[in-house]
């Protein structure tokens, strides 16, 4: 059985993966509209205020999702949900990095054995590292039972 | 009833129930401009080659469904922070319910807090979470 402390100690807050983004503006209407959304501010390319969605912003945390050391817990990765919070609009051509870095990691006991939580916080940032939005992703492993 | 200002908010207050479009040429739309196109997305018969009831609706979508329905009864507002839990998935061409209520109102800073539900037609969750929204002040 996986220590989660040890866990811990050894994955969380260190920053294991950068990517830079430039959201296209076709592609935040799309979101946008799809999503069933009327604010003018995501569905009007022209408009002086348009940006991304909070939607859109969980979608640049896909990828790699763990550390490349990170133990094998025996299960796939399931994806059990997602946040963000956003501190400053984020526009179309505006170029921005995703650093993401291992923020939790917490077990629970179910009937069919422990799952393992693993939070994944990416944190957006522009060109003068001003923080712009985070979007963190909750990834649940079934842990594989000792034979 | 549209809400403009903090001073419009009540305690309890159910918003307006919303059921998005969730047609398989919408969710594989919005699957393509994330960068998520393929059949799980985009195919009922591919997703279903891959273990999946049917084409999923994916579990961001159904955050901009909670955003969106949030916005149409809040034109004024600023979705701050949205947290969901997908506990189960949604499939494409099934309908969707969106549900809120207000659980918190901060009148001194416009912030108020949602609880929000995607349900399925038989009333199972399918995503629930919470928001926080800034409304202007009066």
């Amino acid at each position: 059985m996986v220590d989660i402390d040890e866990l811990k100690k050894q994955f969380l807050n260190a920053e294991f993966d950068s990517k830079n983004f430039v959201l296209d503006a076709e592609n935040l209407l799309v979101v946008a509209k799809t999503s069933g959304e009327t604010r003018a501010q995501f569905i009007d390319a022209e408009h002086a205020d348009f940006q991304a969605t909070p939607a859109f912003l969980c979608s640049l945390a896909s990828g790699r999702h763990l550390p490349i050391d990170f133990p094998a817990l025996g299960g796939i990765p399931m994806d059990g949900g997602k946040a963000v919070e956003c501190f400053a609009p984020i526009r179309a051509g505006q170029p921005i990095t995703g650093k993401s870095h291992l923020h939790d990691i917490y077990d629970k006991q179910g009937r069919s054995g422990r799952m393992i939580f693993i939070v994944v916080r990416m944190e957006i940032v522009d060109a003068q590292e001003t923080l712009l939005a985070v979007s963190d992703s909750r990834l649940v492993i079934r842990e594989k039972p000792t034979a | 009833m549209s809400i403009e200002n903090i001073l419009d908010v009540e305690f309890g207050t159910e918003l307006p129930v919303f059921e998005p479009d969730t047609t398989l040429a919408n969710v594989g739309a919005f699957a393509r401009a994330v960068g998520w196109g393929g059949p799980r997305f985009e195919s009922h018969e591919g997703a279903r080659k891959e273990g999946f009831p049917g084409a999923l609706v994916p579990g961001i979508m159904g955050m901009g469904f909670l955003v969106s329905a949030i916005h149409r009864w809040a034109p004024t507002g600023t979705v701050e922070h949205i947290d969901g839990v997908f506990r189960a998935p949604m499939i494409a061409d099934t309908p969707a319910i969106i549900s809120a209520v207000v659980t918190d109102i901060d009148e001194d800073e416009g912030l108020v807090e949602l609880d929000m539900t995607v349900k399925n037609t038989k009333d199972e969750t399918r995503v629930f979470g919470t928001a926080r929204l800034r409304l202007p002040k009066a």
